[in-house]
């Protein structure tokens, strides 16, 4: 499977290439070395998680709970929520996002990223795509 | 320095707390031991110039805040503030275990900040309550050894019921930590016939000089301060 991202068209051309290839790859993830594939996958998630999140969010806001159950779906990895609720109050500072708890429902604040996160958020995956399709460069046989 | 972060705290702190250690602040409701923690950390973070974590349980941030207004004192901008609410409302069905995420949070913010060097948990009581009680002093333990070999030197904020002029821990057994932590800060009211005072003793201080004094806490316009002996 091609798993390379393509570097071209608008930023959320490519988070929609970044997120189908994503779902490929875990349900074809058994052509691959199951406990080998899995590492690299959690170590990726684990270290990019701030940009994970963000081209989730920006896809469709949702709460703290709901982004930790999607990224395990996406990817089978459980980020802890001891990550997961710093990253959204960080960004919520920022200024990347703001929180707005739903309708008729005080307990769960869903995150949306606001208009300035959004050049943020493109800027981000232009740069972590690009630095991994570098990688591919010189690591692909 | 902690000594010199609230007016009058070299009264009953003689020498500084060493970097590192676990400090227990016990008192009953109303004795003002968010307000002294938080006094510490604000006034020593905006000296220092290093950063600091605040872990609120149960209070949100907002409310923590307007408490603490209320005591004149601003948050520095080096002090984040991690408030556990929306966390516990969205998973309070899962039980999710608080100790591993406090440990999670607490490293997102020291690789976010990279000289983070102050912790405080408001409050144990709230963490004893979404914890598991199987193996708690073990728990605890390691929990406290891993504030140790973070290096931070950590404030745990412990509500302790009040009886007339006693202070009691409300359930002592099982209860570790006053054996586990580095030190150990009370608060409490002393009630006369026709007045309330409160004060601040230091029980107990490893590796550091102390006094064992009752000493009058009082709120001034900015902030906290130590007067003197009320014996």
């Amino acid at each position: 499977m091609d798993i390379s991202l393509s570097a071209s068209g608008n930023g959320s051309t490519k988070r929609c290439e970044m997120m189908k290839n994503s779902e490929e790859i875990v349900q074809d993830s058994d052509e691959f070395e199951g406990e080998e594939y899995r590492k690299f996958i959690d170590k990726i998630v684990k270290s990019n998680r701030e940009i994970i999140v963000l081209s989730i969010l920006a896809d469709k806001p949702m709460c703290g709970y709901d982004l930790i159950k999607e990224i395990f779906t996406r990817c089978n990895v459980f980020l802890s929520q001891g990550t997961v609720y710093p990253i959204l109050y960080s960004l919520e500072e920022e200024g990347i996002l703001r929180a707005e708890f739903g309708r008729g429902n005080m307990r769960t604040k869903k995150y949306f990223v606001t208009t300035k996160g959004k050049e943020v958020v493109e800027k981000k995956l232009d740069g972590f795509t690009r630095a991994i399709e570098y990688i591919l460069l010189f690591v692909k046989r | 320095m902690f000594k010199d972060s609230i007016n009058g705290l070299d009264r009953v702190l003689q020498a500084d707390i060493p970097s590192g250690s676990v400090i227990l602040v016990t008192g009953a409701a109303g004795t003002l031991k968010s307000g002294l923690v938080f006094n510490m950390m604000t006034s020593y973070l905006d000296r220092m110039g290093e950063h600091g974590l605040y872990a609120t349980l149960e209070q949100t941030k907002e409310s923590h805040m307007r408490n603490m207004e209320c005591l004149g004192l601003k948050q520095s901008k080096n002090l984040h503030i991690f408030d556990y609410n929306d966390l516990r409302a969205e998973w309070r069905d899962q039980e999710p275990n608080m100790l591993k995420v406090t440990e999670d949070v607490i490293d997102y913010y020291m690789e976010k900040y990279e000289n983070l060097t102050i912790f405080a948990l408001d409050s144990l009581n709230a963490l004893y309550a979404l914890t598991s009680p199987l193996n708690l002093r073990r728990n605890m333990y390691y929990f406290f050894s891993m504030l140790r070999e973070k290096r931070l030197t950590s404030f745990m904020i412990m509500e302790t019921a009040h009886f007339g002029n006693s202070v009691f821990i409300d359930d002592p057994t099982g209860r570790p930590e006053h054996f586990l932590a580095d030190g150990v800060i009370e608060l409490g009211l002393l009630e006369a016939a026709d007045d309330v005072k409160r004060y601040i003793q230091i029980k107990k201080m490893r590796s550091s000089r102390h006094g064992m004094e009752k000493h009058q806490l009082v709120v001034d316009k900015g902030g906290l301060s130590v007067l003197g002996s009320i014996y």
